[in-house]
């Protein structure tokens, strides 16, 4: 209580601050106030569930909280909302939403294709860490955020002996038919290379390895679906393993369900989610939207989002979940992410269409 | 009486003035010596609609020449038939399509099987109180978005959903059925069951009841009756409903979706994935036109089998002539 008694007040003598540097500086200033005059609400792009619900808690109370400025999640998918915003780039057209929040991958497709804001000049920026600030650009078009593991989940019920060791238990008869994994088999390509006898070196030149794995998987009869169907095939104990966001399986394992996850001795596949701002929004709208990327990079808000999400944030200093700490599937040292399956965006950006296409062959076959 | 009908002064009724004054309106926009034309003008939305529906494919056609370029992930500025070489020489497309017309063929088969009874049933009854059973059981479902019913059977059809909570109760091996192709295909049976036979009620109503009657009183048993005699006369219904459920079933995206469990697409769904999830318009648009070129092919071989005339107009036209 006395914390938002405190928040109020600096924000109104922030504001009076504000006001009267205003009326001394005109009409420079004058005008830079009308071009940031607050929007009505902003748009975020969000995925549904347990992300949406960190979100809210960590990034856009907060944010609303702060500066007045409601935040209205859109849980359009990330890939439709994709094509709705590079054609109203294109059409010069203001795009339906004002951060979009992404996988580093297609956040990087967007880009290249010229229709992100540059995020250069944001505060927080300097306190993340490298990994936040995608490489190869003139400015930077988007922001890491944190990086997620796709982990080996699985019902516990079914591994009374212990988690399992290898994702080879993928292939183990015993559970034909009560196996799932991403329907574009995203997360899964590295480790199927790994599982298959390859190596990483072999990512993206030689992945027979990886196919020759997934077709054996593909006998097993898996289901292909997205995050919520994880959670309610395991409910519906429809599923006994799966390769999933650990973000997935650790709020199924909160909400009651029997489910663990472990990273196999071959690894997990390690990635990043990060958020942009699509160009054509109004001069004050597009102000407050690189405010709100801005404090998503704040330690508070940091701190509150990614623990909810059980996922490691890029900003140095985060204190792990308690339950996730030690925990291999939640890297935070150099060493951790050794254990880990990383694939550099733009060989993703160039390769992993391809990748859901042989995916795809292979399953609908 | 007449000449106050005839009069066109200011002591003529408002109705008749008004309808005076649109007859001029008439007159000036389509003049009488356009009424040959009439019949044509009443076309008019049809055409509309038709071609608006066929401008829609311009674009569609344009996208579809234009690979996708890596570097921008624009479409190309030239014109290049790879989208549709790699349909044809990508293997994965061609069961995805194989699938689908199975699919349409064999629903189709099944609706009309199903529905054909129900219909029947439905115009014949002497049964007011299950005429109208039959009418809300049908209507029902209309209420309830496709989606939802394809929840509500993967709770039937799931591991621990109700059929094998019966079978157990038998002493029966429990079914795998859930996210399946033959769950995909019960889903959209029962989806386009209503369909049917609101197509096939009309064709039916319109078989005299005397006719069968004049069949069995002739010695005929009710299968000769419904070979000979229903089967013939209800042709325009059985063809306009076939095609209707093939058409949707070709098209269909919800039902292979979220009863298929991911391994059992339809085209509709590479459609998406190509447009969504590999974020190329190109191919999309290039899956779009086959999909579009199958049905039309496959909906004009129908009526050049059976005949436009089995939709009842032109052979009806016709004989009365």
């Amino acid at each position: 209580m006395s914390e938002k008694t405190f928040s109020v007040s600096r924000r109104r003598l922030l504001t009076a601050t504000a006001a009267g540097g205003a009326m001394l500086a005109a009409p420079w200033a004058w005008r830079r106030a009308a071009a940031q005059e607050k929007p009505r609400e902003l748009i975020v792009r969000a995925w549904g569930g347990v992300w949406v619900d960190s979100l809210n808690e960590g990034v856009s109370k907060p944010f609303t909280e702060m500066t007045g400025i409601a935040v209205r999640h859109d849980l359009t998918e990330d890939n439709e909302i994709r094509p709705k915003i590079w054609a109203a780039v294109d059409q010069g057209r203001v795009p339906p939403i004002h951060v979009n929040w992404d996988t580093s991958t297609n956040a990087t497709k967007s880009a290249l294709r010229g229709v992100t804001e540059d995020l250069a000049g944001l505060p927080n920026l300097k306190e993340m860490l490298p990994a936040a600030t995608p490489e190869g650009f003139d400015g930077v078009p988007l922001v890491n955020m944190y990086s997620y593991v796709y982990v080996l989940a699985y019902r516990e019920a079914a591994f009374p002996d212990g988690p399992p060791e290898s994702w080879d238990v993928l292939l183990d008869p015993r559970f034909k038919g009560r196996i799932a994994l991403y329907d574009d088999g995203i997360g899964f390509h590295p480790v199927a290379q790994i599982a298959g006898g390859g190596t990483m070196a072999g990512v993206p030149g030689d992945m027979q390895p990886a196919w020759d794995f997934i077709r054996k998987v593909k006998e097993q009869q898996p289901l292909l679906g997205e995050d919520p169907d994880f959670t309610t095939w395991f409910q519906n104990g429809e599923i006994d393993v799966a390769c999933t966001i650990l973000s997935n399986a650790r709020a199924a394992r909160q909400n009651g369900i029997d489910v663990a996850w472990t990273v196999p001795k071959e690894g997990c596949k390690v990635d990043t989610d990060g958020m942009w701002i699509p160009k054509g929004l109004p001069g004050n709208e597009l102000h407050w939207a690189k405010e709100y990327v801005n404090f998503a990079m704040s330690q508070q808000a940091q701190q509150k989002w990614t623990s909810g999400l059980g996922l490691p944030g890029l900003r140095p200093g985060l204190t792990p979940p308690e339950d996730l700490e030690g925990d291999p599937a939640f890297p935070t040292s150099p060493e951790d992410f050794e254990r880990l399956l990383s694939v550099p965006t733009r060989v993703l950006v160039e390769h992993e269409s391809d990748w859901f296409q042989k995916f795809n062959e292979i399953m609908q076959g | 009486m007449a000449s106050t009908i005839h009069d066109k002064g200011a002591g003529r009724p408002v109705g008749l003035r008004l309808l005076d004054l649109l007859e001029a309106a008439r007159e000036l926009l389509w003049p009488a010596r356009m009424a040959p034309l009439t019949p044509w003008l009443f076309l008019l939305p049809a055409v509309l609609l038709t071609g608006l529906l066929a401008a829609g494919l311009i674009p569609l056609l344009d996208a579809s020449l234009r690979p996708l370029d890596r570097a921008t992930f624009r479409l190309a500025e030239d014109y290049a038939l790879g989208n549709y070489a790699t349909l044809a020489t990508r293997p994965v497309y061609g069961v995805i399509a194989l699938r689908t017309l199975m699919a349409g063929l064999i629903v189709t088969a099944a609706t009309l099987a199903l529905a054909f009874p129900y219909a029947w049933m439905m115009v014949r009854t002497q049964h007011a109180w299950l005429r109208k059973l039959l009418l809300v059981s049908l209507f029902l479902p209309f209420f309830i978005g496709q989606v939802v019913r394809a929840y509500g059977w993967l709770i039937i059809l799931g591991k621990q959903g109700l059929l094998n909570a019966l079978l157990d109760g038998l002493g029966l091996p429990p079914s795998s059925l859930a996210f399946t192709y033959t769950a995909v295909l019960i889903g959209l049976v029962q989806y386009m069951l209503p369909f049917a036979v609101l197509m096939l009620a009309p064709a039916l109503t319109a078989v005299p009841v005397e006719v069968e009657l004049a069949s069995a009183s002739l010695g005929a048993r009710p299968f000769a009756t419904f070979r000979h005699i229903l089967l013939p006369m209800a042709r325009p219904g059985i063809v306009a409903a076939g095609i209707v459920v093939f058409t949707l079933t070709l098209t269909d995206f919800a039902m292979p979706e979220i009863m298929g469990g991911g391994g059992n697409d339809f085209i509709a769904s590479a459609v998406y994935d190509a447009f969504f999830q590999l974020g190329d318009a190109g191919l999309g648009a290039a899956l779009g036109i086959g999909l579009t070129l199958v049905g039309s092919a496959v909906v004009g071989v129908i009526l050049a089998f059976f005949g436009l005339g089995t939709l009842g107009y032109v052979e009806g036209r016709e004989e009365r002539s």
